[in-house]
Formats: C-alpha cells, structure tokens, sequence
C-alpha cells in the first residue's frame, strides 16, 4: 500500500486515520498502556475512541470509566509517552479526554468480556 | 516546599498523630515527649483525626485531583486544618472546620454528577452528604452526644469505596437487581447511622446487618473475583480487596454483637476501620499515589508483606476481650504494618526511580 494514502481501518479495534505503516504501531503503543485494576489494556477496556493523524498533529480521543477517577491523568500522560514512541517527531501528540459518548461494557474487547465472565 | 510535598507532609502528620492517639488509647507505652500536649488531644480525637482529618483529606485530595479545579481542594485544606487543629487542643474550631470540609466535598461531587450523571457518582454523592450529617451532629452534639456521629463517619468511608466498587462492576456481565440490591443495603446503612442517634442499640443493629450484606454483595458481585486470577498489581490489589470485605463481614457481626452487651466495641471499630477501609487504602495506593504525588512506584511482592501484618495483627486484635494484651499487640502490630506500608512505598518509589533514570525522551511540540 502507499504509504501516504490514508487508510481508514474498519477491522481496528478503534476508528483509525492516517497513515497504514503507522496503524499497527500506534495500536501496540496503545496496548501498552493498562488499566492497573484490571490487568489489561486501555483499548481492551474499550477507552479508546480513535485515533487521527493529519496536518502534522496526532490526535486520539479517548474516555475514562468514570469522572472520579484520581488517576485519568496518570493514564493520559502514559498514553502520551507510548505514542511518543512512534509518532514521527515532527508530529504534535494531542491526547483529548472526552465524556461523551458516555463508556459502557459494550465497548469492551472479546477477550476482556471474556475475562471478565460476558 | 512544593504544593505536593506540603500534603505529603500534612497527611503524614496526621496519619502518625492518629495511629499515636489510637496506640496511647490501647495502652502501648509509646515514647512521646512529656512536656507536648498534642499526644493527650490525639488520644481524645484518635476517631477524628483516623477519619475526618486523615481519610477524608485523602479522598478530599483525590476527588479535587479527578475533578481538576483548584476549588475543590478548599475541602482537603479545611480537613487537613481540622486535623491540625485537634491536635493542638482546639476541638470545636476542629469540628466546624469538618463541617465547612464536608460541605466543600458535598458540592465536588455534586459537580461531578452534573459531568456524569451515573449511579455510582450518585452514591459517592450520598456518602459526602454522610460526612455532612456526621460532621454537624459531632459540632453540634459535642463530646457527649457525638458518638452519633460516628457511623456517618464510617457511612462516608463505606459510600465512597462502595460508589467506586459500584463503577468497577460495570466491567462484569451482572445479575437482574444486583445495583437495586446494593441500594437497598446501603439505605440500610444511612437507616441504622440515623436511628444511632435515637437507640444506639437499634442503630448498631442495622448498621452492623447491613455491614454484613455490603460484605455478601461485594463478594459475590465484585470484579475482585475475577481479577484476582490475574497478575501483578491487580492481583494484589484483589487481594487487598477480598480481605477486605471478609473483615467488613467480621465488623457487622460484631457491630450487631457489641450492641447486645458483647465486649467487642474494639473489633466492630477496627474491623471496620482498619481491615475494610485501610485495606482499600493498601489496595489502591501502588496506582493513587502516583496520581496524587507524580511519584510512581516499582510494584513487587514485597508489597504483600504489609498487607499480611496488617491482618495478621487484626487477628490478634480481634481477641482483645479476651485479654489487654492482644489489644496491645494488635495495636502496635496495626502501626507496624502501616509503618511498614509508608516504608514499602518509599523503597518502591526509589526502586522506580533507579530503573528508569536512563530513560526520558525528546521534547516534541504539545498543543
């Protein structure tokens, strides 16, 4: 595939656009980063919304499981430094937190729901 | 000193003021300074200082960092002040600054339920509002009426775990009526925390049955189960937390077996206090303190040994009707394993730090 045409994945486990070499880096990055409770990852849990790389910035929308959680920005800036990882250097990383759609069970992995007895 | 090493310090403070008030209170000869005043007044707030200046300027901590606006720290500062000033013997400024801190939390969470209308921040709402209740019965009531207070106290701790237990279970395929039930007990809980204050007896009775069916709910619908086949820290803190609720089932009977004229008053407080709630505290520390502190930790097993002391010395605790000096042993054993708790963080904080001093990255550009 070329590289510069932007591939629009449907099989990830999140909306994906942007570059194809980069689609499967960025999910392993973002594998790389756990929910500590749980023993998986944030994509497993169903966190991330998507993820968007265009005119020079890298942007991934993700949500938390819930408002009260002391330990959102702990998880943002793991996500930030996986990413940075891959990203190339002269991309901007924009990591936005977002409410709504609210999280629900729905968007959890097959494994996950597995493990967790769905 | 930073904003954050100014909280560590603060809470440290508090938590050592507690933990030695509640060991003079046991009768273990701790070495303090005889010319100071502040180890009288820690025995006399030894509940208070545990609760709403220790406990509730860590959650008021955690919550202001979640909801990441300056004002909600107004009630982690008026509950660390409470703390300080019942310290130095000054009980009713003490009292009211819960009471303005309880309030300050009352409306944190309020917020949050504005951004997220879902019922576990319905029920960490509702446990705020306890802490209300428990704070103006304890200003107003004074030394000898406030004893009413403190099953709100402990409605607060036991609402705020119980919301955060709740949103975990959204994780888990659950049963018809297992959030409905969970309301129910919980109602049971703020029943017998109100009827406290009419018939001690009839309020420790509800109290401590519905301590015992939160404990039956959590076992069986808590993702604890689930994750404890897990690894790492999320096996550890699923045993933290199993143990946990184990001991919150041992607190209900006691409670209900106290109010009946057992001598077991220690073991329903402590049960409670120590083996629930500290063991929540124990389970989520290795992934909070980073939050709160930027300080992140090492995980090993090494964090487990804390944890076996603590309930090791609950064990004892739990005989102390039977002589003082398994309440003496219990205590001290219950400092040592929080002692050993601060040590173990210390020694993973610097664990992490020489594992990662290689590492760092390039600064890139950030919106």
């Amino acid at each position: 595939m070329n590289p510069s045409q932007p591939d629009v994945a449907a099989e990830a486990p999140f909306p994906y656009t942007g570059p194809a070499e980069l689609r499967q880096p960025i999910e392993r990055a973002l594998r790389a980063v756990a929910d500590p409770e749980l023993a998986m990852s944030i994509v497993d849990v169903g966190l991330v919304y998507g993820v968007t790389l265009r005119d020079g910035k890298a942007k991934v929308t993700v949500t938390m499981t819930s408002v009260a959680c002391p330990v959102t920005e702990v998880i943002l800036q793991d996500i930030e430094a996986e990413l940075d990882r891959v990203i190339p250097p002269e991309m901007m990383i924009d990591v936005e937190l977002v409410w709504e759609p609210g999280w629900n069970a729905e968007r959890m992995s097959a494994s996950a729901r597995a493990f967790m007895g769905w | 000193m930073g904003a954050r090493a100014a909280w560590m310090v603060a809470v440290a403070l508090l938590l050592i003021g507690g933990v030695v008030g509640g060991l003079l209170r046991a009768g273990v000869a701790v070495p303090v300074p005889d010319a100071r005043a502040w180890p009288g007044h820690a025995v006399l707030s030894h509940a208070f200082l545990m609760v709403c200046g220790f406990l509730g300027t860590v959650i008021g901590i955690e919550r202001a960092v979640a909801a990441k606006a300056r004002l909600a720290f107004a009630a982690p500062i008026a509950s660390a002040s409470a703390g300080v000033a019942a310290l130095n013997g000054a009980p009713t400024l003490a009292a009211w600054l819960v009471v303005l801190a309880a309030l300050s939390f009352v409306m944190v969470n309020a917020s949050m339920l504005l951004r997220q209308k879902v019922a576990h921040i319905g029920v960490l709402l509702v446990g705020a509002a306890a802490w209300f209740v428990g704070a103006l019965l304890h200003a107003w009531g004074g030394s000898a009426h406030g004893t009413g207070a403190v099953p709100w106290w402990f409605s607060f701790l036991i609402l705020t775990i119980a919301g955060e237990r709740l949103e975990m279970t959204r994780l888990m395929r659950r049963r018809a009526g297992a959030a409905a039930s969970l309301y129910v007990v919980l109602g049971g809980l703020l029943l017998g925390s109100a009827a406290f204050s009419i018939s001690a007896t009839a309020g420790a009775i509800v109290f401590g049955g519905s301590l015992v069916a939160l404990a039956a709910w959590l076992m069986c619908f808590d993702i604890a189960r689930r994750t404890v086949a897990s690894h790492g820290v999320s096996r550890y803190m699923a045993v933290c937390l199993l143990a946990g609720y184990a001991w919150l089932g041992i607190a209900g009977v006691a409670w209900m077996a106290a109010a009946v004229g057992h001598p077991l008053r220690d073991l329903a407080l402590h049960a409670l206090g120590m083996g629930f709630v500290f063991s929540m505290m124990l389970a989520h520390a290795p992934v909070v303190l980073p939050a709160l502190t930027r300080v992140k930790v090492q995980f090993g097993r090494h964090f487990y040994v804390p944890l076996a002391l603590l309930h090791a010395s609950l064990a004892v605790r739990a005989l102390a009707s039977l002589s003082p000096e398994f309440l003496r042993a219990g205590a001290l054993g219950n400092a040592v394993a929080m002692a050993a708790f601060l040590l173990t963080l210390l020694a993973s904080s610097l664990a992490w730090r020489s594992k990662h001093r290689s590492g760092g990255h390039a600064v890139r550009a950030h919106d």
